[in-house]
């Protein structure tokens, strides 16, 4: 413990760290910094220091403090404001460096160090309503309760959220499920805010280099006018296509997107990147590879490929045998997906995709369904009798209710596809229509949408892949051929044949079979 | 037992059979078809496949209830379907937390997890008993309510646990879920009202 690194670390560009000290959110602000990248000022306390949290709380947050006002002196001094205090207040966010968010953690607290002088600061600089909706926002979030009206406190009370959030028993559960290290701890980053809802020339947004759900080589992604990033992420309030960006301001967006690309080739990967427009000036808050669908895993990992940006051997590592097999089960392809008319989003509590004519009347629904017809109940809400309803329903909506209401309850029990909390006269606009109800993504979309399934012989990506596949994969597979027959593709089967001295198989899933050579010649 | 008590259980089933119906007030069938034989012949139930309540019948059980209000102390039950929301929105987490496990389906093989979301019942079935005393204390017959909790936690402390959440039984989500609608009925407040405030979800 003699040799520690410093406890706060400046995010600057040369914050020469790995992403286990710096956290990964710290991590790729750093990054963008070095790159020249707009970034608001940062700086880091480690997750060294988090886990240290974790162990003495007080004394860990007693021994750093010095520190962390150092941090704030050199964000004031970036920025030209003052933290706590007026005529140009500077506030910050806090944030967690965890790389995923998981439940039970702080992972966010916008607007921190405002009190009543600091709001008058505000409105002065501002207007009026924009120093009341940037206090509310503080006020309302989890940090913000009850917070000191002490900029300094406020700052000390969220750093030890986020860091105490990391042991709380949810999280560690959502770790141990999810089969995530659970040592060490989180950093957490403090940065200048920047305000998407100063004026109408602000906003916030999430852009994409490519599209994570198709995985089209487009832009993709959200935009909020007059939002702050808690906005686009809480899907409470409904959000503008990336496009709407390009028609307001398209100087600003042609930098968004320029910036998207430059930091997809600096990741190899495509990006997911939260930002901020600040009266006509692009902020960028942070960048992470992007969650996307199995289709989009395999068709980005053949554009990267076919882009130079990763070679033979990591092509195939971005696929995930898990990818493959959701790939041959029939669902609903992304492409489908949205070409079809949405017409009611909600919490999905019960996954699966299914069609029907939508009732909403219990006994029109149980009367639709002995004629046979596919049957999805509607309600404003769900009382008890409506279970004859559900029961003959293949698919249940609501327009009230969240996640754990009655109708999830009922609809998890009896394995009914479920989407609730659809919003007021849903069950007006869907009454008699054929829709689909998709209770992977909370959705229900016009008319009927068929599911399909990829294949290995007939899909082109599969097969590209499987030709990559060929060429760097100790254990060629052969959909046929006068070769050995490798009767399973599990990683023992594979290890067998290797273990044999095979070097060609046929298979009937060769691509499964060769995903899983790799695997095993590589030891993970 | 009464044409509201008959009529009130149908109409919170649905639709329910005549074993089920003497089952879940807790009466002699004998007694219970005789009921039912009169208040069908009255036109008040249905007896089709299954026994529900028709349009008159509505009409019949909201006056019924209407009636059965006017010697509530409103306030004293507003008081105790206060107390239940909270114990409500705990219950509900607990069988959602029974059900699904990190988002994903609960496959209940980790003993020490479920066996903590059955701790919670047990909390839960301690908090909802004085509320039912003082429901029943203004409408006696919500008695029958408590029993029905006890029998279904009996039930999922013998190994059952079908009788936390399985619909159409009178397991404790069905039961509570009914508890819920009578207690809205009661307090004369309305489904509809009650999920608008994000109440009654």
């Amino acid at each position: 413990m003699s040799t520690r690194n410093p406890p706060v670390l400046l995010l600057d560009g040369d914050a020469s760290y790995p992403p286990e000290i710096l956290g990964h959110k710290g991590h790729g602000i750093d990054m963008m910094r070095r790159n020249g990248l707009p970034v608001p000022p940062a700086f880091c306390i480690t997750a060294e220091v988090g886990a240290r949290y974790l162990a003495e709380p007080a004394a860990t947050i007693d021994e750093i403090w010095d520190d962390v006002l150092d941090g704030v002196r050199r964000l004031e001094a970036a920025t030209s404001r003052t933290f706590g205090q007026g005529p140009h207040p500077l506030l910050v966010s806090v944030r967690s460096g965890a790389a995923v968010s998981m439940p039970g953690m702080m992972d966010t607290v916008l607007d921190l160090g405002v009190n009543d002088a600091v709001e008058e600061a505000l409105a002065a600089e501002g207007t009026v309503e924009f120093a009341h909706d940037t206090r509310r926002r503080f006020a309302a979030s989890p940090a913000g309760r009850d917070a000191p009206a002490d900029p300094y406190l406020q700052l000390r009370s969220a750093i030890e959220a986020v860091f105490a959030s990391w042991g709380s028993p949810r999280a560690a559960a959502y770790r141990a499920h999810h089969g995530l290290d659970d040592r060490g701890a989180t950093a957490a980053v403090v940065q200048a805010m920047v305000f998407g809802n100063i004026n109408t020339n602000s906003g916030a947004g999430v852009v994409f280099s490519r599209n994570p759900m198709t995985g089209a080589n487009e832009e993709f992604g959200e935009w909020l006018p007059g939002g702050q990033g808690d906005d686009v992420v809480s899907g409470t309030v409904d959000v503008k296509p990336i496009t709407a960006l390009r028609d307001q301001q398209p100087a600003v967006y042609d930098e968004l997107i320029a910036a998207a690309r430059s930091l997809e080739r600096l990741a190899s990967d495509v990006q997911e990147i939260e930002f901020t427009v600040q009266d006509g000036t692009l902020w960028l808050l942070q960048t992470r590879p992007a969650k996307r669908s199995a289709q989009a895993a395999v068709r980005l990992a053949l554009q990267l490929h076919h882009d130079g940006l990763i070679d033979d051997a990591e092509t195939l590592r971005r696929v995930r045998p898990a990818h493959v097999e959701a790939l041959l089960q029939p669902s609903l392809q992304p492409e489908n997906r949205l070409a079809a008319n949405l017409l009611a989003k909600g919490l999905p509590a019960g996954p699966g995709v299914v069609t029907g004519q939508a009732y909403t009347e219990v006994d029109a629904a149980i009367d639709a369904a002995d004629r046979g017809e596919d049957v999805i109940l509607v309600r404003n809400h769900t009382s008890p009798d409506d279970i004859h309803g559900m029961l003959v329903a293949r698919g249940v909506v609501t327009e009230t209710g969240g996640a754990t209401s009655h109708a999830a309850v009922v609809s998890r029990e009896l394995g009914r596809v479920a989407v609730v909390g659809c919003g007021r006269g849903v069950a007006e606009l869907l009454a008699g229509k054929l829709v689909t109800v998709d209770g992977n993504e909370g959705e229900v979309r016009g008319g009927r949408l068929q599911l399909t399934a990829w294949s290995e012989d007939s899909t082109p990506e599969l097969r590209e892949l499987a030709d990559i596949a060929r060429r760097v994969s100790p254990l060629r597979g052969h959909a046929s051929g006068n070769y050995p027959v490798l009767r399973s593709h599990s990683d023992a089967a594979v290890r067998a044949a290797m273990t044999s001295g095979q070097t060609d198989v046929v298979s009937d899933s060769p691509l499964l079979a060769m995903l899983a050579a790799m695997r095993v010649s590589e030891g993970t | 037992m009464s044409e509201l008590a008959v009529l009130h259980a149908v109409r919170l089933k649905g639709r329910v059979s005549l074993a089920d119906l003497a089952a879940t007030l807790g009466e002699d069938a004998d007694d219970v078809a005789g009921v039912v034989d009169r208040l069908t012949e009255s036109g008040l139930l249905i007896d089709g496949k299954a026994l529900r309540v028709s349009a008159e019948g509505r009409v019949r059980l909201d006056a019924l209830l209407a009636a059965e209000r006017k010697h509530i102390d409103t306030a004293a039950l507003a008081a105790a379907y206060a107390e239940f929301r909270a114990v409500n929105a705990d219950f509900k987490a607990l069988v959602t937390d029974w059900q699904l496990k990190d988002g994903q389906p609960n496959t209940h093989d980790e003993t020490a997890y479920d066996a903590a979301i059955l701790a919670r019942l047990d909390d839960v079935h301690q908090r909802v008993a004085p509320i039912v005393s003082a429901a029943a204390a203004q409408v006696p017959r919500l008695s029958r309510y408590f029993a029905k909790l006890q029998a279904a936690l009996d039930n999922v402390h013998r190994g059952d646990a079908a009788w936390l959440s399985r619909p159409i039984i009178d397991s404790y989500h069905t039961v509570w879920f009914e508890l819920h609608e009578e207690l809205i009925v009661a307090a004369d407040l309305t489904r509809e009202s009650e999920a608008k405030s994000g109440d009654a979800q």
